[in-house]
């Protein structure tokens, strides 16, 4: 039970951490002139 | 929320569907307990990986036979959103070994040849962080991103072709209840919609950096009408 925790919990820090670390990533270069 | 904000939104809404799937629908496997619900979303981050370097594939190509800056930033975009996904193939493939086979990693086939897979990938990515953006940067990256690809259909076929302690391809044997079946195509769908918004995402990133890079380049000196051109 243990290692299907850790390895959805891994699976949604990187998958999620990229998608948002990309939106914010967009957003600041959008936002500068 | 712009139009990339709303897209992520809808692919994280898909993503907790088929968390809903795997933990609530499909049955839990007699002989491997719970741990065999690492499956789905081990294999359809693989499939996404793959997806994703056929992607730097096609941009690479069409880079070297065009030399169109978006071509570039497809292959790019790609790259980048196929080495995460093959990061999360390969960990959780070991947290899935750990218990079955009593340890994180063997070096087998499969797991050699996708290690070898994220290390191209991983390379492709540091060649474009290390060298200076442009013409030859782009055709060096490209040509990496197109042999590279070779190591998919290894890794793909590995299994069949070597005797491996990874199990065989069981999709196509139709080795799963449909219960399982069901579940494993739904999240397949669910992880290639995330990996295109992804690639979307990263698109746009890439194609500002460029027009950043740009408009900071100093301007080509072209000689005015009536002024001679240097000899040189």
């Amino acid at each position: 039970m243990i290692y299907l925790v850790i390895a959805y919990a891994f699976a949604i820090a990187v998958l999620g951490g990229f998608l948002i670390w990309s939106l914010r990533t967009l957003r600041g270069l959008e936002r500068k002139p | 929320m712009n139009k990339y904000e709303r897209a992520a939104v809808g692919a994280v809404a898909l993503m907790l569907l088929a968390g809903g799937a795997i933990f609530f629908y499909a049955p839990t496997d007699y002989l491997q307990g719970v741990v065999q619900r690492i499956f789905y979303l081990h294999v359809s981050s693989a499939i996404a990986a793959y997806g994703c370097f056929a992607v730097v594939l096609v941009g690479g190509l069409v880079y070297l036979r065009k030399e169109t800056p978006e071509a570039d930033r497809v292959a790019r975009a790609g790259a980048v959103v196929g080495v995460v996904f093959t990061t999360v193939t390969l960990v959780m493939g070991m947290l899935w070994a750990k218990p079955i086979w009593n340890t994180y990693w063997t070096w087998d086939a499969r797991l050699t040849s996708t290690l070898v897979l994220w290390i191209i990938y991983a390379g492709y990515l540091l060649v474009r962080r290390m060298a200076d953006p442009g013409r030859q940067a782009a055709r060096l990256a490209a040509v990496v991103g197109i042999f590279g690809f070779i190591d998919v259909p290894i890794v793909h076929f590995s299994v069949t072709w070597w005797r491996t302690q990874h199990p065989g391809p069981i999709v196509v044997n139709d080795a799963l209840p449909p219960e399982m079946l069901a579940t494993f195509l739904f999240t397949l769908m669910c992880t290639l919609a995330f990996a295109a918004v992804l690639i979307g995402i990263r698109y746009r990133i890439e194609t500002v950096l460029d027009a950043r890079l740009h408009a900071t380049e100093p301007a080509p000196i072209i000689p005015t009408a009536g002024e001679p051109e240097a000899v040189p």
